[in-house]
């Protein structure tokens, strides 16, 4: 596992950017940015352009899957993992349709993200 | 599942109180099973001959199970079933309420008995649980006022209470779904719910048992009722409306969307159209949550 990835959090709760956030300073990584909205997500990607991005869906200003189509337009080449509990047929299709790298259906478990991460790494 | 049913009934029928109840839900985990609810479950002895067993225990120096085979009210392959026997949760909860002398041998057989005839349950049923059995028995719990959403209210209410247990633990009652039109809530949290169904949910509680209900959800000690603790009661909600949306997209290919949740410091339930208040009672307090369909 690099350490060096850099890795955007962007989840309206607290709750899930501290459970993130101790999934992947367990692997070593420590460039962990956060946003706490769709609005914000896109900015912080902008300006941190890190090299994968875990998104939710349900988000206030700006939903996960607008905040998606955002950054695949800022950079095709992006790799964002929705990850959110709700994992419906709509939800995936469009989230594949925009470019997603992968979906992750909350709750959260450490081995998901963890696959996801070497899956990056390879 | 049916620990939490079982526990209800046991309520609603004056057998125990909701103190009694609580204490007993909170003790269950330390609990252990003795031979004598185990047999009385299978079926294998009465209250009666279960009572008489322990007297003749205070006499003689014998296993319980020896004895229970000397007098003659169970064989060796009986008491070999017996102790094979998973440790179920209305077991542990009656063990529970008999240890603490609430309820004698002979009440928590007749209570069992009861509820199983009421409640149309074979025996075959409440060894074998599952999936199905579940939600006949929420259905069966649950009324409601209007029957046209009684599909996506029992839906909603059954996967609650699997969610509950889950993310939370089983140490808890459901009351009835309480059809209010004139309440006010205050300090809670809602997600409105739209597509093949509109609705409205909420959870709240007093801001003691929000901060025991969050710790767990969190699996972490959180001390006082403050943003973090919001954000996980928020949090619980999401998730729980999130795996709602999944069922029924998977089940009926509907597409359900969610609003972020949003903090109401006060929600007045004569805005929404047919909620139901429906308390779940954890042995460290209660939690409302709301379903307006």
């Amino acid at each position: 596992m690099s350490k060096d990835l850099k890795v955007l959090i962007c989840d309206d709760s607290a709750l899930v950017r501290k459970q993130m956030n101790k999934i992947f300073s367990s692997q070593g990584i420590s460039n962990i940015f956060e946003a706490v909205d769709g609005e914000q997500a896109v900015i912080k990607y902008a300006e941190v352009m890190p090299d994968v991005v875990f998104m939710d869906i349900v988000m206030p200003k700006k939903t996960g899957v607008d905040a998606l189509k955002d950054i695949m337009s800022l950079n095709p080449a992006a790799k964002v993992v929705m990850a959110s509990s709700v994992g419906t047929q709509a939800n995936l299709k469009d989230a594949i349709e925009n470019g997603a790298y992968d979906f992750i259906q909350k709750p959260l478990s450490e081995d998901s993200v963890v696959k996801i991460l070497e899956k990056i790494n390879e | 599942m049916f620990t939490q049913f079982f526990g209800n009934y046991l309520l609603n029928k004056g057998l125990v109180s909701a103190e009694n109840l609580a204490q007993a839900l909170a003790d269950q985990k330390n609990t252990r099973l003795k031979l004598g609810v185990l047999a009385i479950n299978a079926g294998f002895m009465t209250a009666e001959q279960v009572d008489k067993v322990h007297a003749e225990q205070q006499r003689v120096d014998k296993r319980i199970g020896d004895i229970m085979v000397d007098m003659g009210f169970v064989t060796r392959d009986q008491i070999e079933e017996l102790f094979k026997t998973q440790p179920s949760g209305h077991l542990l909860l009656g063990q529970a309420l008999v240890d603490s002398g609430v309820m004698s041998n002979a009440q928590f057989e007749q209570a069992l008995a009861s509820y199983k005839a009421e409640n149309g349950i074979s025996d075959a049923d409440f060894i074998n649980i599952d999936d199905n059995n579940t939600n006949k028995l929420v259905a069966h719990f649950y009324k409601f006022k209007d029957d046209s959403n009684v599909k996506y209210l029992t839906g909603y209410l059954t996967l609650l209470l699997k969610n509950l247990v889950r993310f939370i633990g089983d140490d808890f009652t459901p009351m009835d779904a309480d059809y209010v039109q004139d309440r006010v809530l205050s300090e809670c949290i809602g997600q409105k719910i739209s597509g093949a169904v509109d609705a409205m949910t909420v959870i709240e509680a007093d801001s003691e048992t929000a901060v025991k209900f969050a710790s767990r959800f969190a699996k972490e000690e959180i001390t006082e009722y403050d943003d973090y603790a919001q954000a996980c009661l928020s949090e619980f909600l999401n998730l729980h409306n999130g795996l709602f949306a999944v069922n029924v997209s998977n089940e009926e290919g509907n597409e359900l969307s969610l609003d972020p949740q949003a903090y109401y410091d006060t929600l007045n339930l004569s805005e929404l159209k047919n909620a139901y208040v429906v308390p779940v009672c954890f042995s460290f307090g209660t939690v409302n949550f709301v379903i307006s369909i």
